[in-house]
């Protein structure tokens, strides 16, 4: 096993430096450790409108971006740790076998970790890891975070609370669990830049630690702006769906329903006494599912009220 | 010759997994070892290759769908 080094706290350049280190170093085991700024990364099959509020995470400034994995949608933030094991895909799917060596190491450092649930690490019952992988071309991609000194109540606000139910579409569904900091439970306290390098010397031995090349970097570069900051990839990839909000706005009866299919919406209906419906109509017809596009849209419709729209459109 | 593609068990407790994409159209042209379709199931997105090579002729299911294991999911013309 090696360890390849990522220096970057930008949520688009890690999955981009994660992808192309799974696609590319096809001989030897890879272990990586990485920090993501305060995003939402949520499964590669997963409805966004479902299991985000758009609107709430863009005026919080907080992105959304899409991985190659399976699973959940994930709230993460710099006292988040996740991890990766890329390895041979030899056998049928297997947690266990992924699980076991990080449980090892955490356990070795001090951490009262045990698994939990099919794919989770926990605490006292309390969830502080999920994982999920993706099996392509032979090998594996196993990852997971690891919860040492995140803002709980960032994470209950945005995950547990962050459901959409107007929204009826096909696609994985995120799973709700008590939650707890490794940090909390440790025999002595250390910071999360110790408990990364702690890990990382039980993972990985001293001598197999590198970098990328700086032709490398590029390529990671260009996957970061190719995909995992394009529309397609994180909006257009979202399953088929169906809109469909009651309510009320600027103090009138409000409703509105649309379909969305590639991200592109249609058969739209916004019916309030306090806008313009078939402007509105006429504005989100064939627009793409994109919180920024649906924002301008509310500006030109309801002006300063237009956050309190957003909130009802997507 | 007409072939099913199923959907393989990865594991002996599956019984189903999500077809979340279709990575070919129908009526394309696959190669043997060529990635065909991803399936989630556990948390795991797999993607699936064709075992040998031919033309997709239909595609069965769709994106979204739930597919049993062992569900034919496309036809495939072999050469």
């Amino acid at each position: 096993m090696i360890h390849i080094a990522c220096p970057s706290a930008d949520p688009y350049y890690n999955l981009a430096f994660e992808e192309f280190v799974f696609q590319t170093f096809q001989e030897e085991d890879v272990f990586l450790l990485w920090r993501n700024r305060p995003c939402m990364v949520v499964g590669s099959y997963q409805n966004i409108c479902r299991e985000t509020r758009p609107a709430r995470l863009r005026r919080k400034g907080i992105p959304v971006l899409r991985r190659i994995s399976g699973g959940g949608a994930v709230y993460h933030d710099l006292g988040n740790v996740n991890y990766s094991c890329i390895t041979a895909q030899d056998g049928p799917v297997d947690y266990d076998k992924s699980l076991a060596p990080v449980l090892d190491a955490l356990n070795a450092i001090g951490v009262p970790a045990e698994k939990n649930r099919a794919c989770d690490i926990a605490i006292g019952g309390k969830k502080i890891s999920g994982s999920a992988q993706r099996a392509a071309g032979g090998r594996l991609l196993h990852h997971g975070t690891l919860l040492f000194d995140a803002d709980l109540s960032a994470l209950e606000e945005i995950s547990v609370q962050g459901k959409n139910e107007c929204v009826q579409t096909k696609g994985t569904m995120s799973a709700i669990c008590p939650v707890t900091n490794i940090r909390r439970h440790l025999p002595g306290d250390m910071d999360v830049e110790t408990f990364m390098e702690r890990l990382l010397a039980q993972m990985v031995p001293e001598g197999r630690r590198r970098i990328l090349t700086a032709e490398q970097d590029a390529a990671v570069c260009r996957l970061r702006d190719e995909k995992y900051r394009s529309w397609a990839w994180t909006w257009g990839r979202t399953p088929p769906f169906t809109y469909e909000k009651s309510g009320t706005f600027a103090g009138k009866e409000f409703f509105a329903r649309y379909q969305a299919k590639q991200g592109i919406v249609s058969a739209v209906r916004v019916d309030c006494q306090a806008i313009d419906g078939l402007l509105a109509e006429g504005l989100l017809e064939g627009a793409k599912l994109d919180p920024d596009g649906f924002a301008a849209v509310c500006a030109q419709l309801a002006g300063d009220r237009s956050e309190e729209l957003l909130d009802l459109l997507i | 010759m007409e072939k099913q593609l199923s959907l393989p068990r990865l594991r002996p407790e599956m019984t189903s997994g999500v077809l979340c994409a279709w990575l070919k159209a129908e009526g394309e042209t696959v190669r043997a070892g060529e990635p065909v379709y991803e399936i989630e199931t556990d948390k795991v997105v797999n993607q699936i290759e064709a075992t040998e090579g031919g033309v997709l002729k239909k595609l069965l299911r769709e994106e979204g769908d739930e597919v049993a294991a062992g569900e034919a999911v496309a036809i495939l013309e072999t050469e």
